[in-house]
């Protein structure tokens, strides 16, 4: 049977990429959730990268206001650096 | 894996994005949240040194320059009825959901559109991973600078390395 695409995945492989997904989503920690679905565990990851980009959006927006409202004239970049660590 | 979730990996990032961002500011006046933004992406990106896909796809992006540009739509051409072939499956079903949702998934790793299941996996773990730090950094560096901000309210002219 051809696949009529090229993103035609087993079985065998779907299943093992969702058990994989799911261990990077502790809110579905398989410990105290056991089997989840495939559909629930792509949607979580999905849910979870999109909320990560919105957080970085978020950031962005206080970041660029606080460097705005700053005087970065003077600034040494090397001396912050050396502090951020 | 331990990738992305090191202290050091962290300082990295946070002093390339911080002498990105003073960079940036020497040249234009002030910097709109998209660019500020995108700027974090790149450095991400760079930070990856080339290991992953979705590193590279964003490093190969134009950039888009301000907050005007919108993204560049393709025209939808309407072909008239009479000349468009008649639809073939009129039974077409949805993809099952399960697919949907992989293709949504490949949508939002930045490059995996094609990409097969066991890379996918690797760069969805990675993206996430860098991502988390990513917003971890950013975090960082904010509170440092309102921290910075606090201690001279009223002296603009003191740098931070006054502290």
């Amino acid at each position: 049977q051809r696949s009529t695409s090229s993103n035609k995945i087993t079985d065998d492989e779907l299943n093992a990429l969702i058990l994989r997904l799911q261990t990077l989503l502790p809110q579905l920690d398989q410990s105290r959730h056991g089997r989840v679905s495939a559909a629930k565990v792509l949607n979580e990851i999905c849910s979870y990268i999109r909320r990560l980009q919105k957080e970085v959006d978020g950031l962005s927006g206080r970041l660029s206001q606080c460097l705005d409202s700053m005087d970065l004239t003077g600034f040494d970049a090397e001396i912050v650096r050396d502090l951020l660590q | 894996m331990n990738r992305w979730r090191t202290k050091r990996e962290h300082q990295i990032y946070s002093s390339k994005l911080f002498q990105a961002l003073c960079r940036s500011r020497r040249t234009s006046s002030s910097t709109s949240a998209k660019e500020l933004h995108q700027t974090a992406d790149r450095v991400l990106a760079i930070t990856a040194k080339g290991t992953s896909r979705w590193s590279r796809a964003i490093l190969a992006a134009p950039l888009t320059a301000g907050t005007n540009m919108k993204k560049h739509k393709k025209a939808k051409v309407t072909v008239h009825t009479r000349l468009r072939k008649p639809v073939v499956n009129r039974e077409k079903k949805k993809l099952p959901v399960v697919e949907r949702k992989l293709k949504a998934l490949r949508r939002l790793v930045p490059g995996c559109r094609k990409l097969s299941c066991n890379n996918l996996l690797e760069e969805t773990s990675d993206y996430i991973a860098a991502l988390e730090m990513q917003a971890r950094a950013m975090t960082a560096i904010t509170e440092f600078l309102g921290r910075g901000e606090a201690q001279a309210p009223t002296d603009r002219q003191g740098s931070i390395g006054n502290m």
